[in-house]
């Protein structure tokens, strides 16, 4: 039976604007739509290079509109969330008085009917300008831009970065093996999938072997051993961005599993000073019990907490250090 | 631009076209890549250099190309590239590459799964981040504007683009890949709601997960291995400007200079793979490519009937090289597309003798 898991990834950017799009960001904080002179035209909105040939622009702005004329529009009946607008409205090709390219934007009208290539219309203001392309809520039918109530006036220093946020919840499949590697985490088991060609182990539940790019079948899987040796690590000091739980330093280990040739990377090391980890030190799996927390357990194992040292004397074998996986 | 080397197609394969595949994308590859190379009548093992297209925003992960190598057997190492444009421009990279002389064998490929997140929602994140990403400004709107302006400026109407709809998905019957087929009543589709007027829903190509592969060779490799390689006797793309209210839309200037710089006026071509995703492109392509009324189009229903984000444009390819060497044509045409309103384009002149 497919499985699907649901996952939401945000994009919060902040971008710096330079010179030409940051002086267009600011007019509109100042209710003024600006395009830049090149040659006999008027570029709206304004790019750094002439769209032609490529040759960077003096920066030599000139008011337009505020009102344009539509050139060309379409209806969207079923806005997105991304939209301006949360009712059908129209995007535009408008094209603002002295002008000589067409703005997209928003034209907000009671419905389809309204439209007509060749209608004028206007920017509707918001109140509370920020310097984006969104202080134009819309446009609307009419030669002279409404004032908006509560107006908080321009910008008071030049605008020079924007924020754009967007989020994208994406569904995606898991693989049958992942699944099945993972109920066996459940049974406090290492599930592997030895590949019938080359006899490579491998962990997590890959669908193939991407050496002989054979699939994995559960015929092919083996117990892995919960005992290994540390091969490789990192000494983390955790930076506070979103999401991060860790307060201070903590390990991160690469475990070697005896007896196979599988390293399992960057797995946590429990009960251990953070300044003594080294290479070559004997640990064994600590599984959740059930019900306990298993939030922070370790990277793509689903209930195993990590690995603690089990008091065998250190692995010394020179080459361990050679080892990167 | 003038090969010093010919080049041939002598391999592909293309998945399954589904809604939704609960299949990752290496997964996806890893089929259509063991496909091309059987087809092609070699291993993983003897291809030099590989190149990908494909999009995180998409896939829904950063880097997501790193896994989907898993699928092409990368051991020992191969040379590899990525590109985050459909698979035709990996296609053309892999040309390029072949050039240089030092490889023989190039495998290129396309991946999308579009069925990973509402396409309206991704696509804005690939537009330009300050004036149009802000507006939501998705795949659909920009066609419907184009369109708009067809209709217009009196190139194309509603009714036509019904047709062309009816009429690619009837074709589309006879395409084992394809998604959308069957027999449909013009006047019913033009009775249905608009989704983003002039635009109703058989204007706009389907929802599609899928992948495809493409093998390409030099000339005395493909001569030793193939017994009827398909020549790749021009290749070319063209971008123009990316805002779409700074371009005339009611031409495609990129199209007709990639189709002139890939050699079209050298000979006439009797099929061509267009990716006109919605209808109205197909008149427009039509014209800026300058073909001829009995050139076939979109045979195999083209994007209307199947549409695998990312890997569409290659399938163009593989479709114009089948009518080749399974259809007993001489000279093709495939094209590809990428940005808004027909931003950028390639176009890919097949033939059956170098």
């Amino acid at each position: 039976m497919p499985q699907f898991t649901e996952s939401t990834i945000a994009f919060p950017y902040k971008r710096s604007l330079g010179p030409v799009i940051g002086a267009f960001m600011t007019a509109l904080t100042e209710m003024r739509i600006i395009g830049i002179r090149s040659d006999e035209r008027v570029i709206v909105p304004p790019l750094e290079w002439d769209p032609d040939t490529g040759v960077e622009l003096a920066h030599d702005f000139v008011d337009v509109g505020p009102a344009g004329t539509v050139v060309g529009w379409c209806w969207v009946s079923a806005p997105t969330v991304q939209h301006p607008l949360d009712h059908p409205f129209a995007f535009g090709l408008i094209k603002l008085d002295g002008a000589d390219t067409a703005l997209v934007h928003a034209i907000d009208v009671a419905g389809i009917e309204a439209m007509t290539t060749g209608m004028r219309v206007v920017p509707r203001w918001k109140a509370a300008r920020k310097g984006h392309i969104t202080d134009i809520e819309a446009f609307v039918p009419g030669e002279s831009p409404a004032v908006p109530a509560g107006d908080t006036g321009g910008a008071t220093e030049p605008v020079t970065m924007m924020e754009y946020d967007a989020s994208i919840t994406y569904t995606t499949p898991v693989p049958t093996n992942v699944i099945r590697a993972e109920e066996a985490t459940e049974e406090g088991r290492f599930l592997g999938l030895k590949c019938p060609e080359c006899g490579r182990l491998y962990t997590g539940g890959r669908s193939f072997c991407p050496i002989d790019t054979l699939e994995l079948s559960p015929s092919d899987e083996v117990d892995l051993p919960q005992v290994g040796t540390v091969t490789n690590y990192t000494i983390i000091t955790p930076v506070q961005y979103a999401g991060q739980t860790e307060t201070e330093r903590f390990g991160r280990v690469h475990v070697l599993l005896d007896g196979v040739d599988v390293v399992l990377q960057y797995q946590a090391l429990i009960d251990y000073p953070v300044d003594q980890i080294h290479i070559g030190i004997r640990v064994s799996a600590v599984w959740a019990s059930a019900g306990e927390d298993d939030s922070d357990n370790a990277a793509g194992v689903a209930n195993l907490i990590g690995w603690m040292p089990n008091g065998e004397p250190d692995n010394e074998d020179p080459e361990l250090v050679d080892r990167i996986n | 631009m003038e090969p010093f080397d010919d080049i041939a197609i002598i391999g592909w394969s293309v998945s399954p076209m589904v809604r939704k595949t609960d299949k990752t994308e290496a997964q996806l590859l890893l089929e259509v890549i063991s496909g091309a190379v059987d087809d092609a009548g070699i291993t993983r093992h003897e291809v030099d250099f590989t190149c990908a297209g494909s999009c995180d925003y998409v896939a829904g992960q950063a880097f997501s190309f790193v896994q989907n190598i898993d699928a092409v057997g990368a051991w020992p190492p191969k040379s590899d590239s990525h590109v985050e444009m459909d698979g035709a421009w990996a296609l053309y990279e892999a040309f390029l590459r072949l050039q240089l002389g030092d490889a023989d064998i190039a495998l290129a490929m396309g991946s999308g799964r579009s069925s990973t997140a509402d396409p309206s929602i991704i696509y804005p994140m690939e537009m330009d981040p300050y004036y149009l990403a802000p507006l939501g400004a998705d795949a659909a709107s920009f066609a419907a504007l184009q369109a708009r302006a067809l209709i217009d400026g009196g190139q194309v109407t509603e009714r036509q683009m019904a047709e062309i709809a009816a009429r690619t998905r009837r074709d589309a019957k006879n395409n084992p890949h394809a998604q959308v087929t069957g027999d449909f009543d013009v006047d019913q589709l033009l009775a249905e709601e608009y989704l983003r007027a002039p635009l109703r829903r058989h204007d706009l190509p389907p929802i599609t997960d899928g992948a495809v592969a493409v093998v390409i060779a030099t000339r005395a490799k493909a001569l030793e291995l193939c017994e009827r390689p398909v020549w790749i006797s021009g290749l070319s793309h063209c971008s123009e400007l990316h805002y779409p209210g700074m371009r005339d839309l009611r031409t495609s200037a990129s199209t007709t200079s990639a189709a002139k710089a890939a050699g079209i006026e050298n000979g006439p071509v009797e099929v061509a793979e267009l990716q006109s995703a919605f209808t109205h492109e197909e008149p427009l392509l039509v014209e800026a490519l300058g073909l001829s009324p009995d050139v076939s189009v979109n045979p195999s229903g083209g994007p209307l009937a199947a549409n695998p984000i990312m890997a569409t444009g290659l399938v163009r390819v593989t479709e114009a090289a089948r009518q080749i060497r399974d259809e007993g044509k001489h000279r093709t045409l495939a094209h590809s597309s990428s940005g808004p309103c027909l931003q950028q384009n390639l176009v890919c002149i097949l033939e059956e003798s170098a």
